[in-house]
Protein backbone atom coordinates (compact mmCIF):
# COMPACT_ATOMS: atom_id res chain seq x y z
CA UNK A 1 0.00 0.00 0.00
CA UNK A 2 1.01 3.61 -0.63
CA UNK A 3 0.98 6.87 1.30
CA UNK A 4 -0.71 9.72 -0.56
CA UNK A 5 -0.53 13.46 0.15
CA UNK A 6 -3.13 15.87 -1.26
CA UNK A 7 -1.58 19.27 -1.90
CA UNK A 8 -2.83 22.62 -3.14
CA UNK A 9 -1.08 25.51 -4.82
CA UNK A 10 -2.03 28.74 -3.01
CA UNK A 11 -0.95 32.39 -3.28
CA UNK A 12 2.02 33.29 -1.12
CA UNK A 13 0.57 34.29 2.26
CA UNK A 14 2.63 37.46 2.46
CA UNK A 15 1.18 38.84 -0.77
CA UNK A 16 -0.83 42.06 -0.73
CA UNK A 17 -4.26 40.58 -1.51
CA UNK A 18 -6.94 42.73 -3.13
CA UNK A 19 -10.54 41.59 -3.60
CA UNK A 20 -11.56 41.65 -7.28
CA UNK A 21 -14.95 40.45 -8.46
CA UNK A 22 -15.91 37.27 -6.61
CA UNK A 23 -12.28 36.46 -5.68
CA UNK A 24 -8.91 38.18 -5.40
CA UNK A 25 -6.85 39.96 -8.04
CA UNK A 26 -4.59 37.11 -9.16
CA UNK A 27 -2.24 39.11 -11.37
CA UNK A 28 1.32 39.39 -10.06
CA UNK A 29 0.90 36.90 -7.21
CA UNK A 30 3.54 34.39 -6.19
CA UNK A 31 2.38 30.84 -5.53
CA UNK A 32 3.61 27.95 -3.43
CA UNK A 33 2.57 24.87 -1.47
CA UNK A 34 -0.25 25.44 1.04
CA UNK A 35 1.48 25.49 4.43
CA UNK A 36 -0.83 22.88 6.02
CA UNK A 37 -0.11 20.52 3.12
CA UNK A 38 3.63 20.51 3.85
CA UNK A 39 2.74 18.68 7.08
CA UNK A 40 0.67 16.21 5.06
CA UNK A 41 3.65 15.55 2.79
CA UNK A 42 5.95 15.06 5.79
CA UNK A 43 3.45 12.59 7.30
CA UNK A 44 3.41 10.56 4.07
CA UNK A 45 7.22 10.49 3.90
CA UNK A 46 7.47 9.44 7.55
CA UNK A 47 4.98 6.61 7.00
CA UNK A 48 7.11 5.22 4.18
CA UNK A 49 10.33 5.64 6.15
CA UNK A 50 8.77 3.68 9.03
CA UNK A 51 8.16 0.81 6.60
CA UNK A 52 4.38 1.18 6.42
CA UNK A 53 4.11 2.37 2.82
CA UNK A 54 5.74 1.16 -0.39
CA UNK A 55 5.60 4.44 -2.23
CA UNK A 56 4.64 8.08 -1.62
CA UNK A 57 2.46 9.93 -4.12
CA UNK A 58 1.49 13.63 -4.15
CA UNK A 59 -1.72 14.64 -5.92
CA UNK A 60 -2.83 18.16 -6.81
CA UNK A 61 -5.65 19.73 -8.82
CA UNK A 62 -4.89 23.03 -10.46
CA UNK A 63 -3.76 24.93 -13.55
CA UNK A 64 -0.65 24.10 -15.57
CA UNK A 65 1.68 26.06 -13.26
CA UNK A 66 0.42 24.14 -10.22
CA UNK A 67 2.88 21.47 -11.31
CA UNK A 68 5.42 23.53 -9.32
CA UNK A 69 3.91 22.34 -6.01
CA UNK A 70 4.33 18.72 -7.11
CA UNK A 71 8.00 19.47 -7.91
CA UNK A 72 8.37 20.86 -4.37
CA UNK A 73 6.90 17.64 -2.96
CA UNK A 74 9.19 15.49 -5.11
CA UNK A 75 12.17 17.54 -3.92
CA UNK A 76 11.13 16.84 -0.31
CA UNK A 77 11.34 13.11 -1.16
CA UNK A 78 7.94 12.10 -2.53
CA UNK A 79 8.31 9.37 -5.19
CA UNK A 80 5.85 10.57 -7.84
CA UNK A 81 3.15 13.09 -8.60
CA UNK A 82 -0.31 13.20 -10.16
CA UNK A 83 -1.44 16.54 -11.60
CA UNK A 84 -5.15 16.94 -12.29
CA UNK A 85 -5.10 19.84 -14.70
CA UNK A 86 -8.00 22.28 -14.50
CA UNK A 87 -8.66 26.04 -14.59
CA UNK A 88 -7.92 27.85 -11.34
CA UNK A 89 -11.52 29.13 -11.34
CA UNK A 90 -12.82 25.56 -11.09
CA UNK A 91 -11.13 25.18 -7.70
CA UNK A 92 -13.94 27.37 -6.32
CA UNK A 93 -16.09 24.30 -5.66
CA UNK A 94 -14.61 21.90 -3.07
CA UNK A 95 -16.94 19.14 -4.28
CA UNK A 96 -15.58 19.32 -7.83
CA UNK A 97 -12.01 19.21 -6.50
CA UNK A 98 -12.73 16.38 -4.06
CA UNK A 99 -14.46 14.26 -6.70
CA UNK A 100 -11.47 14.59 -9.03
CA UNK A 101 -9.02 13.82 -6.21
CA UNK A 102 -11.11 10.82 -5.09
CA UNK A 103 -11.07 9.42 -8.63
CA UNK A 104 -7.29 9.75 -8.75
CA UNK A 105 -6.76 8.34 -5.23
CA UNK A 106 -8.93 5.29 -5.96
CA UNK A 107 -6.28 4.10 -8.44
CA UNK A 108 -3.28 4.61 -6.17
CA UNK A 109 -3.56 1.65 -3.75
CA UNK A 110 -3.66 4.17 -0.92
CA UNK A 111 -3.36 2.97 2.68
CA UNK A 112 -3.35 6.43 4.19
CA UNK A 113 -4.20 9.69 2.43
CA UNK A 114 -2.93 12.82 4.18
CA UNK A 115 -4.41 16.26 3.57
CA UNK A 116 -3.83 19.63 5.20
CA UNK A 117 -6.63 20.70 7.56
CA UNK A 118 -7.46 23.64 5.31
CA UNK A 119 -6.18 25.74 2.41
CA UNK A 120 -4.87 29.16 3.33
CA UNK A 121 -6.82 30.83 0.52
CA UNK A 122 -10.35 29.42 0.34
CA UNK A 123 -10.23 27.84 3.81
CA UNK A 124 -13.09 25.39 3.17
CA UNK A 125 -11.30 22.79 5.30
CA UNK A 126 -13.15 19.79 3.94
CA UNK A 127 -11.52 18.36 0.82
CA UNK A 128 -9.88 15.53 2.78
CA UNK A 129 -13.19 14.64 4.43
CA UNK A 130 -15.08 14.79 1.15
CA UNK A 131 -12.55 12.41 -0.44
CA UNK A 132 -12.98 10.04 2.52
CA UNK A 133 -16.77 10.25 2.25
CA UNK A 134 -16.76 9.66 -1.52
CA UNK A 135 -14.44 6.64 -1.22
CA UNK A 136 -15.91 5.20 1.99
CA UNK A 137 -12.55 5.54 3.77
CA UNK A 138 -12.17 6.24 7.49
CA UNK A 139 -11.58 9.91 8.34
CA UNK A 140 -10.16 12.09 11.08
CA UNK A 141 -9.53 15.84 10.97
CA UNK A 142 -7.34 18.16 13.06
CA UNK A 143 -4.69 15.50 13.65
CA UNK A 144 -1.87 16.56 15.97
CA UNK A 145 -0.35 13.10 16.46
CA UNK A 146 -0.04 9.97 14.30
CA UNK A 147 0.92 6.47 15.43
CA UNK A 148 0.85 3.34 13.31
CA UNK A 149 -0.01 0.15 15.23
CA UNK A 150 -1.02 -3.34 14.10
CA UNK A 151 -2.20 -2.23 10.69
CA UNK A 152 -4.32 0.57 12.13
CA UNK A 153 -3.67 4.23 12.45
CA UNK A 154 -4.01 5.93 15.83
CA UNK A 155 -4.74 9.63 15.44
CA UNK A 156 -4.61 12.26 18.17
CA UNK A 157 -7.15 14.99 17.49
CA UNK A 158 -7.39 18.38 19.12
CA UNK A 159 -10.77 19.09 20.65
CA UNK A 160 -11.86 22.39 22.15
CA UNK A 161 -10.82 23.35 25.62
CA UNK A 162 -7.40 21.70 25.38
CA UNK A 163 -8.69 18.12 25.25
CA UNK A 164 -7.25 15.43 22.99
CA UNK A 165 -9.29 12.62 21.43
CA UNK A 166 -7.45 9.42 20.57
CA UNK A 167 -9.11 7.78 17.55
CA UNK A 168 -8.28 4.50 15.87
CA UNK A 169 -8.86 4.26 12.11
CA UNK A 170 -9.15 1.18 9.92
CA UNK A 171 -7.31 1.48 6.64
CA UNK A 172 -7.64 2.86 4.09
CA UNK A 173 -8.06 6.20 5.82
CA UNK A 174 -7.87 9.92 5.15
CA UNK A 175 -6.31 12.16 7.80
CA UNK A 176 -6.47 15.97 7.70
CA UNK A 177 -3.48 17.24 9.67
CA UNK A 178 -2.97 20.35 11.79
CA UNK A 179 0.18 22.39 11.49
CA UNK A 180 2.53 21.18 14.21
CA UNK A 181 1.70 17.47 13.74
CA UNK A 182 5.35 17.04 12.67
CA UNK A 183 8.26 19.13 11.43
CA UNK A 184 8.22 19.29 7.63
CA UNK A 185 11.66 18.75 6.12
CA UNK A 186 13.27 21.13 3.68
CA UNK A 187 14.29 19.92 0.25
CA UNK A 188 17.98 19.11 0.08
CA UNK A 189 20.05 19.99 -2.98
CA UNK A 190 20.24 16.29 -3.68
CA UNK A 191 16.49 16.02 -3.34
CA UNK A 192 16.00 18.85 -5.79
CA UNK A 193 18.35 17.19 -8.30
CA UNK A 194 16.63 13.81 -7.87
CA UNK A 195 13.15 15.35 -8.25
CA UNK A 196 13.84 16.18 -11.89
CA UNK A 197 13.89 12.50 -12.80
CA UNK A 198 10.74 11.61 -10.88
CA UNK A 199 7.52 11.01 -12.83
CA UNK A 200 4.48 13.30 -12.82
CA UNK A 201 1.34 11.99 -14.46
CA UNK A 202 -0.90 14.67 -15.98
CA UNK A 203 -4.66 14.14 -16.26
CA UNK A 204 -6.86 16.75 -17.95
CA UNK A 205 -10.09 17.24 -16.02
CA UNK A 206 -13.38 17.94 -17.80
CA UNK A 207 -14.98 21.24 -16.74
CA UNK A 208 -17.61 20.93 -14.01
CA UNK A 209 -21.11 20.73 -15.45
CA UNK A 210 -23.62 20.02 -12.71
CA UNK A 211 -22.87 22.79 -10.20
CA UNK A 212 -23.37 20.39 -7.31
CA UNK A 213 -21.28 22.16 -4.70
CA UNK A 214 -20.55 25.82 -3.98
CA UNK A 215 -20.43 28.91 -6.18
CA UNK A 216 -18.56 32.11 -5.28
CA UNK A 217 -20.60 35.31 -5.00
CA UNK A 218 -18.52 38.02 -3.33
CA UNK A 219 -15.27 38.62 -1.46
CA UNK A 220 -14.66 41.65 0.74
CA UNK A 221 -12.71 42.91 3.71
CA UNK A 222 -14.34 42.26 7.06
CA UNK A 223 -16.00 45.25 8.68
CA UNK A 224 -13.97 46.80 11.42
CA UNK A 225 -15.28 46.61 14.95
CA UNK A 226 -17.12 49.86 15.55
CA UNK A 227 -15.09 50.57 18.69
CA UNK A 228 -11.59 50.11 17.26
CA UNK A 229 -9.67 53.35 17.68
CA UNK A 230 -6.29 53.60 15.92
CA UNK A 231 -3.74 55.67 17.85
CA UNK A 232 -1.58 57.92 15.69
CA UNK A 233 1.93 59.30 16.01
CA UNK A 234 5.33 57.84 16.75
CA UNK A 235 5.57 54.59 18.72
CA UNK A 236 6.26 56.65 21.85
CA UNK A 237 3.32 59.03 21.27
CA UNK A 238 0.96 56.15 20.51
CA UNK A 239 2.20 54.25 23.58
CA UNK A 240 1.61 57.25 25.84
CA UNK A 241 -1.90 57.68 24.45
CA UNK A 242 -2.54 53.98 24.97
CA UNK A 243 -1.78 53.69 28.70
CA UNK A 244 -4.69 55.77 30.07
CA UNK A 245 -7.08 53.99 27.69
CA UNK A 246 -5.88 50.60 28.95
CA UNK A 247 -6.37 51.66 32.56
CA UNK A 248 -9.88 52.97 31.95
CA UNK A 249 -10.99 50.23 29.56
CA UNK A 250 -9.72 47.30 31.60
CA UNK A 251 -10.41 48.92 34.96
CA UNK A 252 -7.21 47.67 36.56
CA UNK A 253 -4.03 49.07 38.09
CA UNK A 254 -0.52 48.03 37.12
CA UNK A 255 2.31 46.70 39.34
CA UNK A 256 4.26 49.98 39.12
CA UNK A 257 1.30 52.04 40.37
CA UNK A 258 1.57 53.64 43.81
CA UNK A 259 -0.15 51.46 46.37
CA UNK B 1 -41.94 29.84 2.95
CA UNK B 2 -41.30 27.45 5.76
CA UNK B 3 -38.29 25.20 5.57
CA UNK B 4 -37.05 22.54 7.94
CA UNK B 5 -33.53 22.85 9.32
CA UNK B 6 -31.66 20.15 11.23
CA UNK B 7 -28.94 20.86 13.78
CA UNK B 8 -26.47 18.50 15.40
CA UNK B 9 -26.69 18.87 19.18
CA UNK B 10 -23.61 18.03 21.22
CA UNK B 11 -23.72 16.85 24.78
CA UNK B 12 -21.66 18.55 27.45
CA UNK B 13 -21.05 17.53 31.06
CA UNK B 14 -24.31 19.04 32.26
CA UNK B 15 -26.58 19.22 29.23
CA UNK B 16 -25.75 20.37 25.73
CA UNK B 17 -22.98 22.70 24.56
CA UNK B 18 -23.33 26.46 24.09
CA UNK B 19 -22.63 25.84 20.40
CA UNK B 20 -25.83 23.76 20.23
CA UNK B 21 -27.89 26.76 21.40
CA UNK B 22 -26.20 29.00 18.82
CA UNK B 23 -27.07 26.45 16.12
CA UNK B 24 -30.69 26.38 17.26
CA UNK B 25 -30.80 30.19 16.98
CA UNK B 26 -29.27 30.04 13.48
CA UNK B 27 -31.70 27.29 12.46
CA UNK B 28 -34.66 29.14 13.90
CA UNK B 29 -33.85 32.23 11.81
CA UNK B 30 -33.32 30.13 8.69
CA UNK B 31 -36.52 28.12 9.18
CA UNK B 32 -38.51 31.30 9.90
CA UNK B 33 -39.33 30.18 13.42
CA UNK B 34 -38.63 27.46 15.97
CA UNK B 35 -41.39 25.27 14.48
CA UNK B 36 -39.05 24.39 11.63
CA UNK B 37 -36.10 23.32 13.78
CA UNK B 38 -35.15 19.67 14.30
CA UNK B 39 -32.22 18.59 16.43
CA UNK B 40 -30.40 15.27 16.20
CA UNK B 41 -28.56 13.71 19.11
CA UNK B 42 -26.81 10.36 18.57
CA UNK B 43 -27.03 8.25 21.75
CA UNK B 44 -25.93 4.80 22.83
CA UNK B 45 -29.17 4.46 24.78
CA UNK B 46 -32.12 6.84 24.75
CA UNK B 47 -32.17 6.89 28.55
CA UNK B 48 -28.94 8.95 28.41
CA UNK B 49 -30.95 11.80 26.93
CA UNK B 50 -33.36 11.82 29.85
CA UNK B 51 -33.63 15.46 30.90
CA UNK B 52 -32.12 16.81 27.69
CA UNK B 53 -35.56 17.14 26.10
CA UNK B 54 -36.28 19.78 28.73
CA UNK B 55 -33.40 21.99 27.64
CA UNK B 56 -33.33 21.59 23.82
CA UNK B 57 -35.81 24.12 22.40
CA UNK B 58 -36.44 22.43 19.02
CA UNK B 59 -39.76 21.47 17.46
CA UNK B 60 -38.48 17.93 17.20
CA UNK B 61 -35.65 16.13 18.97
CA UNK B 62 -34.45 13.07 17.08
CA UNK B 63 -32.53 10.57 19.18
CA UNK B 64 -30.61 8.22 16.90
CA UNK B 65 -30.06 5.28 19.19
CA UNK B 66 -27.65 2.39 18.98
CA UNK B 67 -24.40 0.99 20.41
CA UNK B 68 -22.47 2.59 17.52
CA UNK B 69 -23.10 5.94 19.21
CA UNK B 70 -22.07 5.02 22.75
CA UNK B 71 -18.78 6.83 21.99
CA UNK B 72 -18.87 9.45 19.21
CA UNK B 73 -16.94 8.90 15.97
CA UNK B 74 -16.81 10.84 12.69
CA UNK B 75 -18.49 8.18 10.59
CA UNK B 76 -20.97 7.14 13.31
CA UNK B 77 -22.14 10.70 13.89
CA UNK B 78 -22.31 11.35 10.12
CA UNK B 79 -24.55 8.28 9.70
CA UNK B 80 -26.82 9.51 12.51
CA UNK B 81 -27.07 13.00 11.00
CA UNK B 82 -27.90 11.58 7.55
CA UNK B 83 -30.55 9.31 9.06
CA UNK B 84 -32.16 12.18 10.96
CA UNK B 85 -31.93 14.40 7.88
CA UNK B 86 -33.96 11.91 5.93
CA UNK B 87 -36.47 11.36 8.75
CA UNK B 88 -37.02 15.09 9.23
CA UNK B 89 -36.95 16.07 5.56
CA UNK B 90 -34.64 18.97 6.47
CA UNK B 91 -33.35 21.07 3.58
CA UNK B 92 -30.37 22.30 5.54
CA UNK B 93 -28.07 20.68 8.11
CA UNK B 94 -26.20 22.93 10.56
CA UNK B 95 -23.10 21.70 12.41
CA UNK B 96 -20.68 23.53 14.69
CA UNK B 97 -17.49 24.87 13.09
CA UNK B 98 -15.28 23.02 15.55
CA UNK B 99 -13.36 19.72 15.55
CA UNK B 100 -16.66 17.79 15.61
CA UNK B 101 -18.05 19.68 12.62
CA UNK B 102 -14.74 19.41 10.72
CA UNK B 103 -15.00 15.63 11.08
CA UNK B 104 -18.68 15.17 10.38
CA UNK B 105 -19.70 17.90 7.88
CA UNK B 106 -17.63 16.67 4.90
CA UNK B 107 -18.76 13.06 5.41
CA UNK B 108 -22.40 14.19 5.44
CA UNK B 109 -21.85 16.49 2.45
CA UNK B 110 -20.14 13.77 0.40
CA UNK B 111 -23.12 11.45 0.89
CA UNK B 112 -25.45 14.26 -0.19
CA UNK B 113 -23.22 14.83 -3.26
CA UNK B 114 -22.35 18.40 -2.33
CA UNK B 115 -19.79 20.50 -0.50
CA UNK B 116 -20.37 22.06 2.91
CA UNK B 117 -20.32 25.82 3.42
CA UNK B 118 -17.87 26.14 6.33
CA UNK B 119 -16.78 28.83 8.81
CA UNK B 120 -20.14 30.53 8.29
CA UNK B 121 -21.32 33.59 10.24
CA UNK B 122 -24.64 34.36 8.48
CA UNK B 123 -27.15 32.53 6.29
CA UNK B 124 -30.05 33.49 4.04
CA UNK B 125 -32.18 31.91 1.37
CA UNK B 126 -32.52 33.21 -2.13
CA UNK B 127 -34.16 31.78 -5.22
CA UNK B 128 -31.25 29.64 -6.37
CA UNK B 129 -30.21 28.25 -3.01
CA UNK B 130 -28.70 29.01 0.36
CA UNK B 131 -26.33 31.97 0.66
CA UNK B 132 -23.61 31.67 3.30
CA UNK B 133 -21.33 34.41 4.58
CA UNK B 134 -18.01 32.85 5.58
CA UNK B 135 -14.44 33.55 6.50
CA UNK B 136 -11.68 33.09 3.88
CA UNK B 137 -7.93 33.74 3.62
CA UNK B 138 -7.41 32.88 7.30
CA UNK B 139 -9.90 35.55 8.34
CA UNK B 140 -8.51 38.31 6.13
CA UNK B 141 -11.62 38.35 3.94
CA UNK B 142 -15.33 37.67 4.19
CA UNK B 143 -16.74 35.59 1.36
CA UNK B 144 -20.28 34.94 0.23
CA UNK B 145 -21.01 31.64 -1.49
CA UNK B 146 -24.23 30.07 -2.68
CA UNK B 147 -25.02 26.38 -2.23
CA UNK B 148 -27.40 25.74 -5.10
CA UNK B 149 -28.20 22.12 -4.32
CA UNK B 150 -30.46 21.21 -1.39
CA UNK B 151 -30.13 19.83 1.18
CA UNK B 152 -27.28 22.15 2.11
CA UNK B 153 -24.63 21.40 4.75
CA UNK B 154 -23.18 24.24 6.84
CA UNK B 155 -20.70 24.64 9.70
CA UNK B 156 -21.41 27.74 11.81
CA UNK B 157 -18.67 29.73 13.57
CA UNK B 158 -18.87 29.93 17.36
CA UNK B 159 -20.17 33.25 18.61
CA UNK B 160 -21.54 34.34 15.23
CA UNK B 161 -25.06 34.30 16.63
CA UNK B 162 -26.45 34.62 20.14
CA UNK B 163 -27.31 31.40 21.93
CA UNK B 164 -31.00 30.56 22.22
CA UNK B 165 -32.33 30.19 25.75
CA UNK B 166 -32.80 26.58 26.93
CA UNK B 167 -36.37 25.30 26.72
CA UNK B 168 -38.22 22.05 26.17
CA UNK B 169 -38.39 20.18 22.86
CA UNK B 170 -41.94 20.00 21.53
CA UNK B 171 -41.65 16.33 20.56
CA UNK B 172 -39.11 13.53 20.83
CA UNK B 173 -38.64 10.67 18.38
CA UNK B 174 -36.33 7.73 18.89
CA UNK B 175 -34.85 6.38 15.67
CA UNK B 176 -32.95 3.08 15.72
CA UNK B 177 -29.48 3.74 14.31
CA UNK B 178 -28.84 2.60 10.75
CA UNK B 179 -25.29 1.55 11.70
CA UNK B 180 -23.79 -0.92 14.16
CA UNK B 181 -20.34 -0.70 15.75
CA UNK B 182 -18.92 -3.11 13.15
CA UNK B 183 -20.03 -0.84 10.30
CA UNK B 184 -17.78 1.94 11.51
CA UNK B 185 -14.23 2.49 10.29
CA UNK B 186 -13.20 4.56 13.29
CA UNK B 187 -13.26 4.03 17.04
CA UNK B 188 -12.85 6.51 19.88
CA UNK B 189 -10.16 5.12 22.18
CA UNK B 190 -10.21 7.89 24.80
CA UNK B 191 -10.52 11.61 25.44
CA UNK B 192 -7.90 13.12 27.67
CA UNK B 193 -6.73 16.46 28.93
CA UNK B 194 -3.73 17.72 27.01
CA UNK B 195 -2.83 20.19 29.75
CA UNK B 196 -3.41 22.98 27.22
CA UNK B 197 -6.32 24.45 29.19
CA UNK B 198 -3.69 26.09 31.41
CA UNK B 199 -5.22 27.60 34.55
CA UNK B 200 -2.78 30.51 34.75
CA UNK B 201 -3.78 31.75 31.33
CA UNK B 202 -7.51 31.46 31.87
CA UNK B 203 -7.41 33.02 35.36
CA UNK B 204 -5.15 35.95 34.44
CA UNK B 205 -6.43 39.54 34.50
CA UNK B 206 -3.95 40.57 31.85
CA UNK B 207 -2.77 38.49 28.88
CA UNK B 208 -0.09 39.69 26.47
CA UNK B 209 -0.14 37.42 23.43
CA UNK B 210 2.76 36.92 21.04
CA UNK B 211 2.26 36.36 17.31
CA UNK B 212 4.31 35.17 14.37
CA UNK B 213 4.91 38.76 13.26
CA UNK B 214 7.50 39.12 16.02
CA UNK B 215 9.86 37.35 13.65
CA UNK B 216 11.56 34.94 16.01
CA UNK B 217 11.83 33.63 19.57
CA UNK B 218 14.65 36.08 20.26
CA UNK B 219 12.01 38.85 20.34
CA UNK B 220 9.84 37.23 23.01
CA UNK B 221 11.71 38.93 25.85
CA UNK B 222 10.11 42.27 25.06
CA UNK B 223 6.70 40.60 25.24
CA UNK B 224 7.61 39.14 28.65
CA UNK B 225 8.73 42.58 29.83
CA UNK B 226 5.45 44.17 28.75
CA UNK B 227 3.51 41.39 30.49
CA UNK B 228 5.55 41.98 33.67
CA UNK B 229 4.94 45.75 33.54
CA UNK B 230 1.20 45.14 33.17
CA UNK B 231 1.12 42.44 35.85
CA UNK B 232 0.03 39.83 33.31
CA UNK B 233 1.04 36.56 31.71
CA UNK B 234 2.29 35.70 28.22
CA UNK B 235 0.12 33.77 25.77
CA UNK B 236 0.62 32.96 22.10
CA UNK B 237 -1.02 32.39 18.75
CA UNK B 238 -1.03 28.96 17.19
CA UNK B 239 1.73 29.91 14.73
CA UNK B 240 4.06 30.73 17.62
CA UNK B 241 3.48 27.49 19.53
CA UNK B 242 3.65 25.41 16.34
CA UNK B 243 7.00 27.00 15.58
CA UNK B 244 8.19 25.95 19.03
CA UNK B 245 8.89 29.50 20.28
CA UNK B 246 6.57 28.91 23.24
CA UNK B 247 4.99 25.73 24.66
CA UNK B 248 1.59 24.56 23.38
CA UNK B 249 0.01 25.16 26.79
CA UNK B 250 0.21 28.89 26.07
CA UNK B 251 -1.78 28.76 22.85
CA UNK B 252 -4.94 30.85 22.80
CA UNK B 253 -7.69 29.96 20.33
CA UNK B 254 -10.26 27.40 19.35
CA UNK B 255 -7.74 24.57 19.62
CA UNK B 256 -6.10 25.93 22.77
CA UNK B 257 -7.09 27.97 25.78
CA UNK B 258 -10.09 30.28 25.92
CA UNK B 259 -9.27 33.41 27.91
CA UNK B 260 -11.41 36.28 29.16
CA UNK B 261 -9.02 38.70 30.88
CA UNK B 262 -9.74 42.32 31.70
CA UNK B 263 -6.93 43.36 29.36
CA UNK B 264 -5.74 41.52 26.26
CA UNK B 265 -2.77 42.83 24.27
CA UNK B 266 -2.24 41.14 20.89
CA UNK B 267 1.34 41.67 19.70
CA UNK B 268 1.97 41.03 15.98
CA UNK B 269 -1.02 38.68 15.76
CA UNK B 270 -3.01 38.97 12.53
CA UNK B 271 -6.17 37.60 14.12
CA UNK B 272 -7.23 34.40 12.37
CA UNK B 273 -10.77 33.50 13.39
CA UNK B 274 -9.48 30.50 15.36
CA UNK B 275 -7.50 32.91 17.52
CA UNK B 276 -10.33 35.43 17.91
CA UNK B 277 -12.62 32.70 19.22
CA UNK B 278 -10.20 32.14 22.09
CA UNK B 279 -10.01 35.79 23.25
CA UNK B 280 -13.45 37.07 22.39
CA UNK B 281 -14.47 37.31 26.05
CA UNK B 282 -11.75 39.85 26.90
CA UNK B 283 -12.98 43.13 28.42
CA UNK B 284 -10.48 45.47 26.71
CA UNK B 285 -8.41 44.51 23.68
CA UNK B 286 -5.30 46.25 22.37
CA UNK B 287 -3.84 45.27 18.99
CA UNK B 288 -0.34 46.06 17.76
CA UNK B 289 0.31 45.11 14.13
CA UNK B 290 2.07 46.56 11.13
CA UNK B 291 -0.72 45.57 8.71
CA UNK B 292 -3.61 48.06 9.01
CA UNK B 293 -5.90 45.50 7.38
CA UNK B 294 -5.15 42.75 9.91
CA UNK B 295 -8.43 41.27 11.19
CA UNK B 296 -7.24 41.68 14.81
CA UNK B 297 -8.05 45.42 14.54
CA UNK B 298 -11.66 44.43 13.97
CA UNK B 299 -11.68 42.67 17.33
CA UNK B 300 -9.78 45.39 19.22
CA UNK B 301 -10.86 48.42 21.21
CA UNK B 302 -7.63 50.28 20.54
CA UNK B 303 -4.96 49.63 17.92
CA UNK B 304 -1.49 50.82 17.07
CA UNK B 305 -0.41 50.32 13.46
CA UNK B 306 3.34 49.91 13.47
CA UNK B 307 6.33 47.65 13.86
CA UNK B 308 5.69 45.60 17.02
CA UNK B 309 9.41 45.50 17.74
CA UNK B 310 9.36 49.29 18.16
CA UNK B 311 5.90 49.71 19.65
CA UNK B 312 6.11 47.03 22.38
CA UNK B 313 9.15 48.51 24.20
CA UNK B 314 7.56 51.96 23.90
CA UNK B 315 4.38 50.72 25.57
CA UNK B 316 6.38 48.99 28.32
CA UNK B 317 8.24 52.22 28.95
CA UNK B 318 5.04 54.29 28.98
CA UNK B 319 3.39 51.90 31.45
CA UNK B 320 6.41 52.03 33.78
CA UNK B 321 6.49 55.82 33.67
CA UNK B 322 2.78 56.17 34.30
CA UNK B 323 2.69 54.79 37.82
Amino acid sequence: MNAVALVKQVPDRNSAFRPAGDWIDESSLGYGVNDYDRYAVEAALALKEAGHAAETVAVTAGPADAGQVLRSCLAMGVDRGVHLVTDRAHLADPFFVARALADAVSGLDAGVVFAGLLAEDSGHGQVGGLVAGLLGYAFASAATGLHFRNGRLEVHRELEGGRIAVVELRLPAVVAVQTGVNTPRYASLRGIMASRRKPVERVELAAPTDGAGLRRLTLSRPERGASAEILQGSPQEAAEALVPRMRAGAGISFPGDPA
Amino acid sequence: MSRRVLILAERSENGVTDASYELIEAASRLAAGPDGVSAVLPVGDASEAEGLREVLPAAELLLVEGPAHAAPTADGTAAAVLHAREASGAECVLLPHDPVGWDVAPLVAARLRTAAATAVSALSWREDGLVARRSAFLGKFVQEVVAPGLPAVVTVERGALPAREPGPAVSVRILPSPVGPNDLRSRLVEVRDSGAGGVDLTAADVVVAAGRGLGGPENLDMVRELAAALGGVVGASRAVTDAGWLPHELQIGSSGATVSPKLYVACAISGAIQHLVGMRGSRFVVAINKDPDAPIFGAADVGIVGDALEVIPAVTEAVRNSG
